[in-house]
C-alpha cells in the first residue's frame, strides 16, 4: 500500500544541515496497522509527514497505492490527500469556531458533494466514534477524548484507505487513550483501513501488527 | 462552501463586529466624498452657457440719483456712449448685481402647476446682454423692442427652469407664473443655463427680465466685452473714464475670468482638503485591515495547515480567506447602503438622486477594492504556509 | 511597577514593528489633522491681533428689521451707530468702521486691487494695530475730513515697492489721492470685521454718512472699562434697541445685538438661525467622524495585539495579577503609544502648518502651533489612548487563564 524507498530528508538552515531521515525504506501492506516509535527528534513526525505527502523527501521515492507521488503538483497532491489519506494529530487541530458537525464535514468540502450528502456522511462518521449526540457542540465544550474522537470522525468521513495518526493518545489519560485505540483498532479490523501511528506509548504500540523503531533518522528495528 | 464561510464568520461574530463597523464607517466617509465628487463632476460636464473670456465687470455704487426718469436715462445712456466709444470696447450692457461668479443673489420661489421651485434666480438684463455674454439660445429669441408693449411681461428662462416647469415640451409662447397669479409671464426664449457659481457648483434655475424705465436707479454693474488684447493700461483708462464721470461713486473693475478662477478655488479647496484627509483615512484603514487580516492568518495557521492536509490546495485556502473578508465587506456595505439610500429618498441637501446613486456605487466599489487589496497578500501568505510545519507547532 | 510597565511597553512596540507603525501612523496623522484644524480655528477666532482687548469688547455688526413675511438684514448706518451708541453710558470708547470694500488703482500700467475701510478716530484707540511707521489719524483730522490714509504693509509693498518709508507720500485709491500717515501690520481677511488694505477717515467717504436710514455699511465695537462691563453694556444696548422705532410700517421688529467676538463672527445674518449652533455642530460632526475611524482602527489593532499576548496575560494571571492591574498595565502601555504618536503628530503638524503657510491659501494667514494648540493636541492624545485602550483592556481582563495559557 505504502512503499518508501531510501528516503532521506535534510533540513538546511544558513549554518547547519540536519539529517532528519537517513535512508529509510519501509513497505506497508494494505490493511496493516503499523506503529512507529522512537525518542523525540528521531524523525518520526518527518516520516509521517512524508507519508502524508505534507512534506517531500530530499531523496528517495514514495509510492502510495502503486502511484508515484514524486511528480505531482500542488493540486494533484491536495486531491490525493483528500481521497486517500486521513489525518489524526496529537493536538486534534479542530477549528474552534465551527461546530462538531461542520468540523467533520470539512474534508468533504474539498470534493464534489451536496450539503445533504456531507451532513449524512458526517453524522454517520460521528456515530461510529460514539458522538452522535454532540453534533451541535463547539470543540471547546468537549473533553480531550471527545475532541480526538471528533478528529477521528473527520479523518474517516471521506473513507480514506490510509489513516496517519501522529501520537493520537499523547494528550490523553490512559482510559481515554485506550478508548481512542479501540476505535482505531476496530477501524483497522472492520473496514480494512491501513493505519500508520506514531506513538510514545509501548502499550499502544504492542497492540498493533508491527512496530518500527527509529533512532537518529534511521530504522533500527 | 459559501455556507461554510458564513458559519465561520457568524461563529466569530464578536471579533468580526469591529471589523465590520470599521468598514461601515469607511464606507460612509467614502460615500460623502464620492457624492461630493460626482456632484462636482456632473456639474463640470455641463456647458458653461456663456463666454467669460474678455468680459470685464464695472462695479459702481452711490451713483447719480434723480426722480426724473428722463434725466436718469440720459445720464446712463451718455455713460454707455462714452464707454462704447473707447477703442477696445466691443459691447457693454448694464445688468443687475447678481452677475456670474459673484456672491450676490436675488432669488424668489415659484409654484407652477402645483410644483414648488425654490432658489429661483431673478436676473434683470438688457437687449445687449446676449452679445456681451454670448449666451446660447436654445429656443425662441432674445429680448427686443417689441417686448415693451406685450400684455404679459416677456421673460426668458434657462434650461434648468424649463426642465422643471415644461419638461421636454417647448416653452416658447407659454405662460409662466405662480398658480394663483393673474398676470403671468410669457416665455419668449430659452437659453442654456449659465453656470453662475463656477464650473463645479450647481447654477440653479433662473429667469431673465428685461430692463424697464427706472431700472437704472438700482442697477449697479456694467458688463464690458473688450477686444482680446485689452491690457492694464487700457483698464486704467476705462477706470478713469468711469471715475471721472461718476464723481461720487466708488468704482471697481474685475475680470470675469479671474472671478471664475476665484469661484472655482473656493469650490475646490474644501474638496481638496476633504480628499487629502480621506486619503489619509483610507490609508489608515487599509493598514489597519491589512494588519488585522494578517494577524488572523497567523492565528489560524493550524486551521490552514489542517485544511491543506485534508485536501485543500494553496489556491483554495487563499481564496477562502479573501472570500471571508469580502463577505465581511458585503455585510458592512449592506448596512451602509441602507443608511446612504436614505439621502436620495428623503432628499437631504437637495442634490439630484443620481448623484447619490453614483456616490453609493463608487464607494461600494472602492470598499470592495480596498478589502480585496488588503486581503490578497495575507491570503497569498496563507497559501504559502507549510502544512507539515503548521500542524506540528504548538 | 510603572517602570516595569514602561519596559514591557517598549519591548512590545519593538517586537511588532508593523503594528506599532500602523498605530503610530493612525494616531499621528489624526492628531495632525486636528492640530491643523485647531490652529486654523484658533487663528481665525482666537488670534487677537489687532483687537487685543477682546475680553472687554462687544461687537455690533448687524441690524435686522422684520415683519410677518419680510425681513431686511444688513450692516448698520454710521448715523444709527453713532447716535444710539452715543446715548450709552457704560462704554469707554466706541469704534465705528465700515465693512471693507474693493476698488482698483493703477501704478505703472499695473493693476492693484485695493480694499478700503472707513473708520472713526476712536477706532485706533479701541484696537491695537501695530504701526511699523507713522501714527493713526486723530479726531481733528477726521473732523476736517483730511485726505489721510493708513495702509497695510502688504499695500505698501505692492504700491510703493521696496522702500523704507512711505509716510508723507501719496497713494491713489478710488480716483482720489490720500496722504499716507501710517503703516500697520497685515490683518488676515478671515478677520473680516477688521481687515483692510487702506483705512480712511469716515468723513472722506463719498457716501452720505449723515443719512438717517438704519441700514448702511458700518459696524461698531463697544469697549468697556473692564471685562465686568460686558453684561452691563449688553443690557444697555438691548434696552436702547427695544425703544428704537421701526423705519417703515411693514416691519414690526428691530433687532440688533452687541455680541462677543465669536458670536458676532459667526452671525448668519438671520435672527432665526444661530451661527454659533451651526458652526459648533458642523465642526463637531467633522471631528467626530474623523476621529471615529482611526479610533475604531486602533481598537481593532489593540485587540489583535492583546490576543497575541494571551499567554503573557495567562502567566500574569496565574501568578496572581488581578484583572484590574492588567487593565491598568495595558492602559499605561497604550498611553505610552499614543503619547509617542502625539510627539510624531506634533512634528508632522509643524511641517503641515509650514506647508500650508507656504502655499499661502489665504493672504496674511500665518498659522502657528501655540500652547493652546499643543494643549488640545495632548488632550486629544489622552482621550485617544483611553478610548482605544479601554475596550481591548476590558476584553483582555475577561480572558480565562486556562484558555489564555493554551492558545
Amino acid at each position: 500500500m505504502i512503499r518508501l524507498q531510501n528516503i532521506e530528508k535534510v533540513y538546511r538552515t544558513d549554518t547547519i544541515e540536519t539529517l532528519a531521515l537517513n535512508s529509510v525504506s519501509l513497505d506497508i501492506a494494505k490493511g496493516e496497522f503499523l506503529s512507529i516509535m522512537g525518542p523525540s527528534g528521531c524523525g518520526k513526525s518527518t516520516l509521517l509527514n512524508i507519508m502524508g505527502l505534507l512534506d517531500a523527501p530530499s531523496k528517495g521515492e514514495i509510492r502510495i497505492d502503486d502511484q508515484k507521488t514524486g511528480g505531482m503538483n500542488d493540486k494533484q497532491l491536495a486531491q490525493f490527500r483528500n481521497k486517500k489519506l486521513g489525518f489524526i494529530f496529537q493536538s486534534y487541530h479542530l477549528i474552534n469556531d465551527l461546530q462538531v458537525l461542520d468540523n467533520v464535514e470539512l474534508p468533504l468540502l474539498y470534493r464534489d458533494t451536496t450539503a445533504k450528502q456531507r451532513r449524512e456522511l458526517a453524522a454517520e462518521a460521528l456515530e461510529k466514534v460514539g458522538l452522535a449526540n454532540r453534533l451541535k457542540h463547539f470543540p471547546t465544550q468537549l473533553s480531550g477524548g471527545q475532541r480526538q474522537r471528533v478528529a477521528i470522525a473527520r479523518a474517516i468521513v471521506g473513507r480514506p484507505e490510509i489513516i496517519l495518526a501522529d501520537e493520537p493518545t499523547g494528550n490523553l489519560d490512559s482510559a481515554m487513550g485506550n478508548e481512542i485505540m479501540e476505535i482505531l483498532l476496530s477501524l483497522n479490523r472492520n473496514d480494512g483501513t491501513t493505519i500508520v501511528m506514531v506513538t510514545h506509548d509501548e502499550n499502544m504500540a504492542h497492540k498493533t501488527h508491527r512496530l518500527v523503531r527509529l533512532f537518529d533518522g534511521a530504522q533500527v528495528q | 462552501m459559501f455556507k461554510h464561510l458564513f458559519k465561520l464568520i457568524w461563529n466569530k461574530k464578536k471579533q468580526n463586529f469591529l471589523l465590520i463597523t470599521e468598514m461601515l464607517v469607511s464606507f460612509l466617509v467614502l460615500f460623502a466624498v464620492f457624492t461630493l465628487l460626482m456632484f462636482y463632476y456632473n456639474n463640470y460636464k455641463k456647458p458653461m452657457g456663456f463666454d467669460y473670456q474678455d468680459v470685464w465687470v464695472i462695479n459702481y455704487n452711490n451713483s447719480y440719483q434723480t426722480k426724473n426718469v428722463d434725466s436718469l436715462d440720459l445720464y446712463y445712456e451718455t455713460l454707455r456712449k462714452t464707454i462704447k466709444s473707447l477703442p477696445q470696447v466691443k459691447e457693454i450692457t448694464f445688468v443687475s448685481g447678481n452677475i456670474p461668479f459673484s456672491s450676490r443673489t436675488n432669488q424668489s420661489g415659484l409654484t407652477f402647476k402645483g410644483k414648488h421651485i425654490d432658489h429661483l434666480n431673478n436676473f434683470t438684463v438688457e437687449d445687449y446682454y446676449k452679445n456681451v455674454m454670448n449666451v446660447t439660445l436654445l429656443e425662441g429669441r432674445w429680448f427686443n423692442k417689441q417686448d415693451v408693449v406685450s400684455k404679459n411681461q416677456s421673460i426668458i428662462i434657462d434650461s434648468d427652469l424649463k426642465e422643471a416647469t415644461f419638461g421636454n415640451e417647448p416653452a416658447v409662447g407659454k405662460l409662466l407664473g405662480n398658480d394663483d397669479d393673474k398676470n403671468k409671464f410669457k416665455v419668449v426664449g430659452v437659453i442654456q443655463t449659465i453656470k453662475r457659481n463656477g464650473d463645479y457648483l450647481k447654477a440653479g434655475p433662473g429667469m431673465y427680465f428685461r430692463t424697464d424705465t427706472g431700472s437704472f436707479r438700482w442697477l449697479d454693474k456694467i458688463l464690458v466685452k473688450v477686444t482680446p488684447g485689452a491690457d492694464a493700461a487700457f483698464e486704467g483708462k476705462l477706470y478713469k473714464t468711469m471715475a471721472n464721470y461718476m464723481k461720487n461713486a466708488n468704482v471697481e473693475i474685475e475680470h470675469l475670468a479671474n472671478k471664475r478662477t476665484d469661484a472655482n478655488y473656493f469650490a475646490l479647496v474644501p474638496m481638496i482638503i476633504l480628499a487629502i484627509v480621506s486619503t489619509f483615512l483610507v490609508i489608515n484603514v487599509a493598514l489597519g485591515l491589512f494588519g488585522v487580516l494578517w494577524y488572523n492568518i497567523n492565528k489560524r495557521r493550524s486551521e490552514i495547515g489542517l485544511r491543506r492536509a485534508i485536501g485543500a490546495t494553496g489556491g483554495s485556502v487563499s481564496a477562502q480567506l479573501v472570500s471571508e473578508s469580502m463577505i465581511l465587506a458585503t455585510l458592512a456595505l449592506i448596512v451602509g447602503t441602507f443608511f446612504a439610500i436614505q439621502f436620495p429618498l428623503l432628499n437631504v441637501f437637495d442634490l439630484p438622486a443620481i448623484v447619490y446613486i453614483e456616490g453609493i456605487l463608487l464607494s461600494v466599489l472602492f470598499v470592495y477594492l480596498l478589502v480585496l487589496v488588503c486581503s490578497l497578500y495575507p491570503g497569498k501568505q496563507a497559501a504559502a504556509i507549510y502544512p507539515a510545519v503548521a500542524l506540528h507547532e504548538e | 511597577m510603572l517602570k516595569n510597565y514602561f519596559k514591557i511597553a517598549i519591548a512590545v512596540l519593538k517586537r511588532r514593528k508593523f503594528f506599532t507603525f500602523i498605530s503610530l501612523f493612525g494616531i499621528s496623522f489624526t492628531l495632525t489633522i486636528l492640530m491643523v484644524l485647531t490652529a486654523f480655528i484658533n487663528k481665525v477666532i482666537g488670534d487677537n491681533y489687532p483687537d487685543k482687548k477682546r475680553d472687554r469688547s462687544l461687537y455690533i455688526n448687524r441690524i435686522q428689521e422684520s415683519g410677518d413675511n419680510n425681513m431686511m438684514s444688513s450692516t448698520l448706518s454710521y448715523y444709527f451707530l453713532s447716535h444710539y451708541t452715543g446715548m450709552m453710558k457704560t462704554p469707554a470708547k466706541v469704534a465705528i468702521s465700515s465693512m471693507f470694500k474693493g476698488t482698483n488703482t493703477y501704478v505703472n500700467n499695473k493693476k492693484i486691487a485695493v480694499n478700503f475701510k472707513y473708520t472713526n478716530a476712536e477706532y485706533w484707540d479701541v484696537l491695537d494695530y501695530d504701526f511699523t511707521e507713522g501714527k493713526p489719524f486723530n479726531k481733528q483730522q477726521v473732523t476736517n475730513a483730511d485726505r489721510v490714509a493708513i495702509i497695510s504693509e502688504d499695500m505698501k509693498r505692492q504700491y510703493f515697492g521696496d522702500v523704507t518709508t512711505v509716510v508723507g507720500k501719496y497713494i491713489e485709491a478710488d480716483n482720489v489721492d490720500y496722504r499716507v500717515i501710517g503703516v500697520v501690520k497685515n490683518v488676515p481677511v478671515t478677520n473680516y470685521m477688521l481687515y483692510s488694505d487702506i483705512y480712511l477717515p469716515y468723513t472722506v467717504s463719498k457716501e452720505d454718512y449723515k443719512s438717517k436710514g438704519y441700514l448702511g455699511a458700518y459696524m461698531a465695537i463697544l469697549l468697556g472699562n473692564s471685562p465686568g462691563d460686558i453684561p452691563k453694556m449688553q443690557a444697555e444696548y438691548e434696552s436702547i434697541i427695544s425703544r428704537v422705532p421701526v423705519e417703515r410700517k411693514e416691519f414690526k421688529h428691530v433687532y440688533s445685538h452687541a455680541n462677543t467676538f465669536f458670536r458676532s463672527y459667526v452671525d448668519t445674518g438671520n435672527e432665526k438661525q444661530s451661527g454659533v449652533f451651526i458652526v459648533v455642530t458642523a465642526i463637531s460632526i467633522f471631528v467626530f467622524i474623523f476621529t471615529l475611524l482611526p479610533t475604531l482602527n486602533l481598537v481593532n489593532i489593540n485587540i489583535t495585539r492583546i490576543m497575541e499576548r494571551s499567554s503573557e496575560i495567562g502567566v500574569r494571571k496565574a501568578f496572581g495579577a488581578s484583572s484590574k492591574t492588567l487593565v491598568y498595565q495595558f492602559l499605561v502601555e497604550n498611553l505610552i503609544l499614543t503619547m509617542l504618536g502625539g510627539v510624531i503628530g506634533t512634528v508632522l503638524s509643524i511641517f503641515a502648518l509650514y506647508a500650508i503657510n507656504n502655499a499661502n491659501l489665504i493672504d496674511n494667514l500665518e498659522l502657528s502651533i501655540n500652547f493652546t494648540v499643543l494643549f488640545i493636541g495632548l488632550l486629544v492624545c489622552l482621550v485617544f489612548g483611553l478610548l482605544s485602550g479601554v475596550y481591548p483592556a476590558w476584553r483582555m481582563s475577561k480572558l480565562n487563564v486556562v484558555t489564555a495559557l493554551k492558545a
